[in-house]
């Protein structure tokens, strides 16, 4: 843009053209080049080891030494498949892996829908909408330790706990339950809480998409009319489409790399291990860097195959648009 | 126009009674309601456990509201005299002598790339920006153990700890912001009419005087949103800080709140003390900014 008014304008000094361009190319480099660097540095090389780490064995036994370590071949990934935290038992232990898909899919799903029903309220007028729009957004901008210690005092498992307090109030529990430590209940309440805390993204996601619908769609359909329902199944959804398969793809890579919220709120444990936890585990709790950098590239993996339906649909709603 | 007010709304509730009852606006209600109260009862739960005293919180019953506002829970975070003294004040300084400089750092250089993607030609740029975009997809676990090997090679070969080395999760966080920092200014670099700039380096300005005396002025509010962006993000981090801190002197705030949770004996209301302490500055600094914040947020998709 800036160049064509540059040339529109004849301020380009013919001659020195290349060279002034050359000079511009060079500045820009040198801007870029110390992100450029961090970026190198810290994510695309280490990104790269961990590949290496994962084909040999490496514990903090040798970390000092690294380039020395043995190499392993398969083996690290060989142990994490048959590693009895990882694989498939029974419906009742699922192990991390598919602990982890089933965690991703449903928290994103749940965490879209809450999203939606969220920003159609939002987008009614009403007095102090501002103020309750940026109060929906605490749970997403609130520190993680906070919210999630939080909500793990309100679940406490003493009858002092809030919500044992309240359900033996209205008699729908005998004995104070202990939530999180309870095995498929932990893992419901972990996709809640994900719900919970995500939400105001794909809020906020929606909210701008649904302000951006022209208002004579409506006016039409109501002239000829249609009700409320299909409104919103004709019109609102259809116009929704994208920005929420945008969003639900988004949501989910994150959501399946995430760490710190099911490691306080369970650490993990009771039905709730996840990938990301497992490769903490591996790696700083075993000290077994390598079976830890399998498990991450195994991650790593199935995020591709996500990723591949991300870009496939941005691809696709390139072509369409 | 509907009115969320619950009190308003059961008014017209009953006066529409029999006649006909207003479901938008009684959904809408509802619908406000749920959500207001299970947002806010957990901060509400968060703050008001904090000013309880060791006997309400150790009691058969949760205390809804705290008879007076007891500090005992402060006193055991800041005062060195109590019986048991967690030295907060130490780790709360910890977590600004890492924020505070990821935030300025990552401004200045996010400024530099932004202004170089937004405004000048150069070969590469698709890619450099393309393949920073991609980055920020990528798990922080994975990047966990390669860092934490390569950083302690480096730190035997120069000679500096890994361990407890804030300088260390500075540069962590800025590699993990900077995607998106570049991203959310880029956007706003591209809003700044080009003829400003060709004004300026006519005037004879260079290159570095135009971004100094044009862009800058111009975007401050951009500037400040990605500073806000960078420093809650590194105030917040948990995962990096939990692998690269060992000493309760070096823990940033989070790790800080986690180590006084696992405490032998249960202290909710002092770990609700340091959460409360923990969350206010970020919901002060999100509230007074939530303009920029929001619009970064949504055009930026920030990671989170």
């Amino acid at each position: 843009m800036y160049h064509l008014i540059q040339e529109a304008s004849g301020w380009s000094p013919g001659a020195n053209w290349d060279s002034l361009r050359a000079r511009e190319a060079r500045l820009a480099w040198g801007l870029v080049s110390p992100t450029a660097l961090v970026v190198f540095g810290l994510i695309i090389f280490p990104a790269f080891f961990s590949g290496w780490i994962s084909f040999h064995d490496v514990s903090l036994r040798n970390l000092s030494s690294i380039f020395s370590a043995p190499f392993v071949g398969l083996e690290n990934y060989h142990e994490v498949v048959s590693d009895w935290a990882f694989k498939f038992h029974s419906w009742r232990s699922w192990g991390a892996a598919i602990t982890s898909v089933v965690y991703s899919v449903v928290s994103t799903a749940l965490t879209i829908l809450v999203g939606l029903v969220a920003a159609l309220l939002l987008n009614r007028k009403f007095k102090a909408r501002g103020l309750v729009r940026a109060t929906f957004l605490f749970p997403y901008v609130a520190p993680i330790v906070s919210v999630a210690f939080g909500w793990r005092w309100i679940l406490d498992p003493r009858k002092s706990g809030v919500l044992n307090d309240l359900l033996l109030r209205l008699g729908a529990i005998q004995d104070p339950q202990a939530y999180l430590s309870t095995r498929g209940l932990a893992l419901i309440l972990v996709i809640a809480f994900t719900a919970w805390r995500y939400f105001p993204f794909a809020m906020l996601m929606i909210l701008a998409r649904l302000q951006a619908i022209d208002g004579a769609l409506y006016e039409s359909a109501s002239v000829d009319g249609a009700t409320g329902w299909q409104q919103f199944r004709y019109i609102t959804i259809p116009e929704l489409r994208y920005v929420l398969g945008a969003v639900f793809m988004l949501r989910l890579i994150w959501t399946f790399n995430k760490f710190d919220d099911i490691f306080l709120l369970t650490g993990g444990g009771y039905g709730t291990n996840v990938l990301p936890i497992l490769t903490y585990q591996f790696s700083f709790s075993s000290f077994d860097f390598g079976k830890g950098a399998a498990t991450a590239m195994i991650l790593l993996t199935i995020l591709l195959v996500f990723l591949a339906l991300y870009v496939g649909f941005f691809v696709r709603r390139g072509e369409a648009a | 126009m509907s009115k969320p007010n619950s009190g308003e709304e059961k008014l017209s509730f009953i006066g529409h009674l029999g006649r006909w009852i207003n479901w938008p606006k009684f959904l809408l209600a509802t619908g406000l309601t749920f959500f207001l109260t299970s947002i806010l009862f957990p901060f509400y739960w968060m703050i008001s456990s904090s000013f309880k005293s060791y006997a309400e919180i150790g009691s058969v019953r949760p205390v809804y509201f705290p008879s007076t506002f007891r500090l005992d829970a402060y006193q055991e975070l800041f005062n060195p005299n109590s019986p048991q003294f967690w030295n907060f004040g130490r780790n709360l300084l910890n977590s600004f002598r890492v924020a505070g400089p990821t935030a300025i750092i990552a401004v200045i250089l996010s400024l530099q790339g932004a202004y170089a993607i937004a405004s000048l030609r150069f070969r590469g740029k698709e890619v450099f920006l393309n393949g920073v975009l991609l980055i920020y997809l990528f798990p922080a676990v994975l990047l966990m153990i390669p860092l934490f090997a390569m950083l302690s090679q480096i730190g035997n070969v120069i000679g500096f700890g890994i361990q407890d080395n804030l300088w260390i999760l500075i540069l962590t966080y800025l590699a993990q912001t900077l995607p998106v920092a570049i991203y959310m200014l880029t956007n706003y670099f591209k809003s700044i009419p080009s003829e400003i700039e060709q004004a300026g380096l006519i005037d004879g300005c260079s290159r570095l005087g135009v971004i100094w005396r044009i862009t800058i002025p111009l975007s401050i509010p951009a500037l400040v949103s990605v500073a806000i962006y960078t420093f809650m993000i590194a105030w917040n981090e948990f995962l990096y800080a939990l692998v690269f801190l060992n000493s309760s002197e070096a823990f940033t705030v989070p790790i800080k709140i986690n180590m006084i949770f696992n405490d032998p004996t249960p202290r909710p209301h002092v770990v609700m003390a340091a959460s409360t302490i923990t969350t206010i500055p970020v919901i002060i600094l999100f509230l007074s900014l939530q303009k920029f914040l929001e619009e970064g947020l949504t055009a930026g998709s920030v990671k989170g």
